[in-house]
């Protein structure tokens, strides 16, 4: 069926001046047929929309072109009935402002832009938004460390229901193992006590969150908005179902009984930072050998990580976590010596001030330095360092040697998904499954689920609280949008969706290949099955698919090909 | 490879003097960049500050460098750490003094304001003893005339015997502070024209050439130059003097050459030890610190300067409280040199030798 298209060309802001607006009406007339082709010196103004609706209600056009500015500006001031297409043509940012006036090339410009968004308009449909029947408004947060508690918190003082899954028989994560906490409050220079059990305090006063304790993930499967989880807490599945996830299943350290030159493993009085925090949170830091009170401990910085042969990047808070041990190796023995070797220290945030402070402590010395070989010598350890800040080798002895080492991600394969793409989060660079946090903060390649914490990226736990409430901000904003069948971030607030001619799919599935969000699972049969919430609109279904048989209303394979196709090639270049 | 042990005591004095900020330094090496007199090879003061937050001691004991520091303070104005680099050296110099000094006891009693009676009670025990030798302790009548109160065989006598004691300290720190430093060296070729090097040093002192080069506080460069050279030549009016009244009258006219050239010293030593008082009490550009030591050793001088002038005018006056006056004068010029080994005034002996040994070594 033709459409009924009217135009509207607007001569006011210079296009007037710079284009022959009726040569542009007689295209209109002439090519495409199109009888109503008004034009106003003021089409924004009272007057120019007043002409446009009262058209409207007279002659019930399918479609509404105008010749104006930019569609980035009046976004509100040309709406209409949703059932009409409106399709801005930017004769005035593209042609009039930046072409010579009145000239020949200019004026061909203009009537290419006028073809190409007739053309458009016949080849696009009105979209509506497509909204899920039964949309839960619950979040689920996963692990229950600084991050999922502080993310429950704060998800639940936003007013939404949290059911928070954690493994362990009580939740605080590693947060509960610590025996002080790095400073957190100005001015930064003292330790203090573990701020989780106040948090754990609060999360329990909380009537909206529901804690489940020794408690796994079964499975997950629908969508944003009706995701069916199934926990299993003691031998019982317990089902729910919720809108969106946030991800905080932590870390594990690095194994570092690999890096032979450390000789973890070998010498009883080579420890890792985690065996360290144990020893201070028993209350004595003690030689693993023979027992007795340390006198002088080396720390080394960077085991394993920031090393291409085992982990790559900085684990962010072995520094900080050095700096801390320091002070408690000082307060328990007011004589000891400790020597740090780092690559270099990392402090971040306030954390710099703490280590100005504990640099200040002069039984703390600190060099950047590679240890190339540590050897027992009577009752010490013997630590030949390199490539220190004096520019020659240097021999330190010590009691004790404890090895800061690294983070690793949990595995992402707990959530348990019953995705066609696999059960865990896709990551693009050391297991980690973040995104670029810059444009897609706290985003995974799953949408809805969204990583928080030392899962997403090494951080110290004031890092971890931020990430928390970034992450349960963006749950919420992904539960808010899929209500409305709105697309999440970044095509925040797009309504039309991808469509499948499915009479003619082949079931080849490479469209649940491409797609990066795991969108597409398929049928008993074989053939694809949108979940339309995962669907992030990025359109590369659209040309994955051979047959192409996927297109929005609004945006087609055809109506751009179309559009291509109706731009006016001069002679010479035909 | 030398197993490291730090010397907490060490850092502890340092901290406790003027290099408090010592341990925060991060090794940036600002300060070896912003620095006009660090060699471009192993430049200081960026290797102190590590040896010293280490608690290297003997490696700092060793360091000539710490001498080639004339502390403007273009390091601890540039510090992004707030660390103050020249207060740290000059501290570890203040420590050397005492390292060095023999007796040792001496360089003890220098350092603390509380042993500040004994420091006094010397001198003036023995000034009593020589007016007592020389019967003199009665206050002379008729016109002033400082030879009938302490008549000059006695006091250039005792002077000597006194200088002699200060002479022996200063060789014995001398050669031990000369093996440290050669100590340090160890291993790298010395030139041999140790000769020509130090007359070269000593024309460089003697025109403050490196002086010149510091940019945040330029007022040291005349400063030190008038006091410098307003001392050269008091000790040399000294010794023309001591010469003079062997053979001739005493006392001089007020016209006598040496007398003119002593004045005119005397105004130019005044004027130094002033100007460097005025700017450590008004530049707070750079936020040096000063400490006992450094007070010491400039109000002594100042006052030395002041009570000289006073004593003069006592003379040619005949004021009643003259030779009151001659006998302070007399205490606090004594103080000044027979304690030269033990105060900030032994710079003048570690730092040549050490400038010297550097281009020994050819830094």
């Amino acid at each position: 069926m033709e459409k009924r298209l009217s135009l509207y060309i607007c001569t006011g802001c210079g296009i007037g001046e710079s284009i022959d607006t009726d040569a542009l009406c007689n295209v209109a007339k002439s090519e495409f047929n199109i009888s109503t082709c008004k034009q106003h010196n003021f089409l924004c103004s009272k007057e120019g929309c007043e002409l446009i609706n009262r058209d409207i209600s007279e002659n019930n056009p399918d479609s509404v072109i105008i010749g104006a500015c930019s569609p980035r500006v009046h976004k509100s001031t040309f709406v209409f009935d949703k059932s009409i297409i409106v399709e801005r043509i930017n004769l005035r940012e593209q042609v009039a402002w930046c072409s010579k006036p009145n000239d020949e090339d200019t004026q061909m410009m203009a009537e290419d832009y006028l073809r190409m968004g007739i053309v458009k308009s016949q080849n696009i449909l009105p979209s509506s938004p497509f909204i899920e029947d039964n949309l839960s408004s619950d979040i689920l947060v996963i692990g229950g460390g600084i991050t999922g508690i502080t993310a429950a918190i704060e998800g639940a003082k936003a007013g939404y229901k949290i059911l928070l899954v954690e493994k362990e028989q009580q939740a605080g994560g590693w947060a509960k193992n610590l025996f002080k906490q790095l400073p957190q409050t100005p001015s930064c220079r003292e330790l203090e006590e573990p701020s989780i059990y106040r948090k754990i305090d609060e999360l329990k006063q909380l009537s909206n969150i529901e804690l489940l304790t020794s408690a796994t993930i079964n499975e997950i499967s629908g969508q944003p908005g009706c995701f069916n989880v199934q926990v299993s807490v003691s031998n019982e599945i317990k089902k729910y179902k919720v809108a969106s996830i946030v991800m905080a299943t932590g870390w594990k350290p690095y194994d570092v009984s690999g890096i032979r030159v450390f000789g973890y493993g070998k010498f009883k009085d080579v420890i890792t930072n985690i065996e360290m925090e144990e020893m201070a949170r028993e209350g004595k830091i003690r030689r693993p050998s023979d027992n007795k009170v340390v006198n002088s401990v080396l720390f080394i910085q960077c085991a394993g990580s920031r090393d291409p042969e085992h982990l790559p990047y900085c684990s962010s808070f072995c520094c900080s976590a050095t700096l801390k041990q320091a002070k408690y190796i000082r307060d328990f023995n007011k004589d000891s010596l400790v020597y740090v070797v780092y690559k270099d220290i990392r402090a971040p945030g306030f954390h710099e001030n703490f280590y100005k402070e504990i640099q200040s402590d002069s039984n703390i010395f600190f060099t950047k330095g590679e240890v190339i070989n540590i050897s027992e010598e009577g009752k010490s350890l013997n630590i030949e360092i390199s490539d220190t800040l004096i520019g020659e080798n240097i021999q330190v002895q010590a009691d004790l040697v404890v090895l800061a080492t690294g983070m690793t991600p949990s595995n992402s394969e707990e959530l348990n998904l019953s995705y066609r793409l696999g059960k865990g989060l896709p990551s693009i660079k050391y297991d980690f499954p973040d995104s670029h946090f810059i444009c897609f903060p706290y985003e995974t390649r799953r949408t809805g689920i969204y990583a928080a914490g030392t899962l997403r990226a090494p951080s110290d736990m004031t890092a971890c609280s931020e990430d928390a409430r970034g992450a349960m901000l963006k749950a919420i904003q992904c539960l808010e949008a899929v209500k409305r069948g709105e697309a999440v971030h970044p095509r925040s607030g797009d309504q039309s969706y991808p469509k499948l001619y499915l009479d003619r799919c082949t079931d080849c599935k490479r469209c649940t290949e491409e797609c990066p969000f795991g969108s597409y699972d398929e049928t008993e049969k074989g053939t694809p099955l949108l979940n339309l919430n995962r669907c992030r609109r990025c359109g590369i279904c659209l040309g994955a698919c051979p047959e192409r048989i996927i297109d929005f209303d609004d945006f087609s394979i055809n109506s751009i090909s179309s559009v291509i196709k109706a731009v006016n090639i001069p002679d010479e270049f035909g | 490879m030398k197993i490291i042990k730090p010397d907490i005591a060490f850092i502890n004095e340092i901290n406790r003097d003027t290099g408090f900020s010592l341990k925060s330094c991060m090794q940036c090496g600002t300060c070896s960049v912003v620095c006009d007199l660090s060699p471009k090879n192993k430049p200081f003061p960026r290797k102190e500050m590590f040896w010293a937050s280490w608690g290297l001691k003997e490696k700092l004991m060793g360091d000539p460098d710490i001498w080639l520091c004339h502390q403007c303070g273009d390091c601890t104005t540039y510090c992004p750490r707030g660390v103050k680099p020249g207060d740290v050296l000059s501290s570890i110099r203040k420590i050397c003094y005492y390292h060095y000094a023999k007796p040792k006891f001496l360089g003890t009693i220098l350092k603390k304001p509380a042993y500040l009676p004994f420091v006094f009670a010397v001198p003036v025990l023995f000034l009593l003893l020589v007016l007592f030798f020389a019967g003199t302790y009665i206050i002379p009548e008729g016109d002033i005339n400082y030879s009938t109160f302490l008549p000059h065989k006695y006091l250039n006598t005792s002077f000597s015997v006194l200088l002699l004691f200060v002479l022996w300290g200063v060789i014995l720190s001398v050669r031990s502070f000369w093996n440290a430093l050669d100590k340090h060296s160890s291993g790298i070729d010395k030139k041999s024209n140790l000769f020509k090097i130090s007359i070269s040093v000593i024309k460089e002192i003697l025109i403050h050439e490196n002086f010149k080069k510091c940019t945040t506080q330029k007022f040291r460069y005349p400063a030190h130059f008038l006091i410098f050279w307003g001392f050269m030549l008091l000790i040399l009016t000294t010794i023309l003097a001591i010469v003079n009244v062997l053979f001739f009258e005493y006392p001089f006219s007020i016209w006598h050459p040496f007398k003119v050239l002593g004045n005119i010293a005397g105004i130019m030593f005044l004027a130094g030890c002033c100007l460097v008082i005025f700017q450590r009490i008004t530049n707070r550009k750079n936020n040096s610190i000063y400490t006992y030591t450094d007070w010491m050793f400039l109000i002594s001088i100042l006052i030395i300067s002041i009570s000289g002038f006073l004593t003069e005018f006592a003379r040619l006056g005949n004021w009643r409280l003259a030779y009151h006056i001659y006998f302070f004068h007399l205490i606090f010029t004594w103080i000044l040199i027979i304690y030269l080994p033990y105060t900030k005034f032994s710079h003048i002996i570690y730092r040549t030798l050490a400038t010297i040994h550097a281009r020994y070594t050819g830094r």
